[in-house]
């Protein structure tokens, strides 16, 4: 009879003491988080603070369509409680077989461990009608470089903050808190960049690829022509010509080039048209000095600023 | 500009890279080292890769250095695997993994790297279209005085390229002029990788001296048909990439292959050569 009730509360013992275990594992445990770009790791650092930590699959000097998978990815991913990606297809060249390696349920595509960050985003490039193939590399869901609008940042963060309440309750007030910050921050820097941009609202450049529309239209500037329309397909002469001629008549004094790509296209219709060819950042961690999403904005616009001209900001 | 002016270096370039290569292609078909060329190019673009990650512009002399000496290094390796009479092992097999394994170590370092290394990746894309006028003269001077080492030399170089048995039997050292024949060959595939790219490369080298095979057995005959097969199909290239709307360089390659097609035909109708 002893013995019998014995045996019978071990399993409520056990029980118990895992549900013990894991709770104090996870007053302990921070949020793992595993995002597509640093940019979503950047404003999720500043959202989180303490309570998170993120991972991002691409590094910011990596072109973010083409990301070589590592075996790390996987082991992140397996342990992550939350996947943010930038959507819009961004990642579908690399991330779906990543995911279902992870065997981790939670971070599906409408599970509670997903957030697509594009959702609420002001989405540029988005075709009116339907697309074909006829109308060459356009992109279905608009274009998917939006974070490299600080607005689109701010849509970011909130959504970031909601989902990590969602997850993380206990974390609410913080996050409330470090959301509340980020945003003042955001306010004070938007006004100081738009004053540092006045002189040049208007300004046409040209750009390499079109990755530039959300940042163009935050501050001021007006893309008229792309220089390589198709990643990794040199141009066409009669594309190349109408390039160069566009910039000799309408006096485009840059072309913006993403640093993942070789200049020497670029260059050489620089050396005929008397423009200067400039890299812009696009995500964080490009280089070194753009540790947050508030320092790819400072350094790339000091840069465009000087190229541009004016007195380094 | 007009399209003149856009299309002419691209056109002057292509003709001074048919020069070199048809005839350097010669001695790459009767050596059976097609692949030659996109191995040392790869093994270049490893020198670069390291050079840049050492800290070094990618377009700066030392990056070119860097490379040229790894160019080198390629050379060597090639001019000690001569086919191996023992194990029979043919050369075309070193180059292949020299290529492969160049490419992946690239891979390696530049997976390594904390700063931007992602345009590494287009180095061997060229675009014969953004070629200026100063690179073209620099690659013009280099060129000639490769042409003009190998003229001087030219009854070496032949001799082993054609028939390496006898060139072995003379007493000659196979092994030093074919270390100088892959580091000239190097120094040429590098410039003209930068330029034009691998595929475009590839094809100024072999197809003239293939398209010539067909028709000729005697060197300068066969030199001459390279050397005319290779400007027309430039122009009809460049021309035909600018009346399409298509990117040159792959035009130019495809042009290749229809002239190719095209004499094979004409030579099948021809009746066939006694020899």
């Amino acid at each position: 009879m002893h013995t019998a009730i014995r045996v019978r509360s071990l399993p409520v013992y056990l029980f118990a003491l895992l549900l013990a275990v894991c709770w104090s594992a996870r007053a302990e445990a921070r949020l793992r988080v595993v995002t597509t770009l640093e940019d979503l790791a950047a404003i999720t650092r500043s959202v989180g603070g303490e309570r998170v930590e993120a991972f991002s699959l691409a590094k910011g000097y990596q072109d973010p369509h083409f990301v070589d998978a590592k075996p790390s990815f996987v082991l992140q991913l397996s342990r992550a409680d939350l996947l943010i990606v930038a959507g819009l297809e961004l990642e579908v060249g690399y991330l779906p077989p990543l995911l279902d390696q992870s065997r981790n349920a939670k971070l599906q595509p409408g599970n509670s461990g997903y957030l697509d960050a594009s959702v609420g985003c002001e989405i540029l490039g988005q075709p009116t009608r339907a697309v074909t193939r006829a109308m060459g590399d356009v992109h279905p869901y608009g274009n998917p470089h939006y974070w490299t609008d600080p607005e689109n940042g701010r849509v970011i963060a909130r959504a970031v903050a909601a989902k990590l309440s969602a997850l993380d309750p206990e974390g609410t007030a913080v996050y409330a808190k470090n959301l509340a910050a980020f945003e003042a921050r955001l306010d004070a820097k938007l006004q100081e960049w738009a004053a540092w941009m006045k002189p040049y609202v208007g300004t046409q450049v040209v750009t390499f690829h079109d990755s530039w529309p959300n940042f163009a239209h935050r501050f001021g500037l007006e893309i008229i022509g792309h220089v390589e329309p198709k990643p990794g397909i040199p141009p066409s002469p009669s594309h190349t010509l109408a390039t160069i001629n566009l910039i000799r008549e309408q006096r485009v004094p840059v072309i913006l080039v993403e640093p993942y790509f070789d200049t020497k296209t670029p260059k050489s219709i620089a050396e005929r048209t008397g423009a200067k060819v400039v890299t812009l950042y696009p995500s964080v961690g490009g280089t070194d000095g753009i540790e947050d999403y508030f320092d790819l904005f400072d350094f790339d616009l000091k840069v465009l600023i000087e190229a541009l001209g004016g007195d380094r900001p | 500009m007009t399209v003149f002016e856009l299309l002419l270096p691209a056109f002057v370039a292509a003709l001074i890279l048919t020069g070199i290569h048809a005839y350097l292609g010669v001695h790459v078909v009767e050596r059976g080292v097609i692949f030659v060329d996109l191995s040392l190019a790869q093994i270049a673009a490893l020198g670069t890769t390291v050079a840049y990650l050492l800290g070094y512009d990618l377009h700066s002399t030392a990056a070119y250095l860097c490379s040229l000496s790894f160019t080198f290094l390629g050379a060597g390796v090639f001019a000690m695997t001569r086919v191996h009479h023992k194990t029979r092992i043919p050369q075309e097999a070193i180059i292949g993994i020299v290529y492969a394994v160049a490419a992946a170590v690239s891979m390696l370092v530049m997976s390594k790297a904390t700063q931007e290394t992602e345009h590494l990746k287009h180095m061997l894309v060229g675009n014969i279209l953004s070629v200026s006028w100063p690179e073209i003269a620099k690659t013009a001077l280099l060129y000639a005085l490769v042409g003009a080492f190998h003229f001087i030399f030219r009854h070496r170089f032949l001799l082993i390229s054609m028939n390496g048995e006898e060139a072995e039997r003379r007493g000659w050292n196979v092994r030093f002029w074919d270390f100088l024949f892959y580091v000239s060959f190097g120094v040429v595939v590098t410039s003209s990788v930068a330029i034009a790219g691998v595929l475009l490369v590839f094809c100024f080298l072999i197809v003239p001296s293939v398209a010539a095979m067909l028709f000729a057995e005697r060197l300068w005959t066969r030199l001459a048909i390279g050397w005319s097969l290779g400007a027309v199909v430039s122009a009809a290239g460049v021309m035909l990439s600018f009346e399409l709307d298509l990117p040159t360089g792959a035009a130019i390659v495809a042009t290749f292959g229809a002239a190719l097609l095209l004499l094979a035909g004409v030579r099948l109708l021809l009746p066939r050569r006694t020899a």
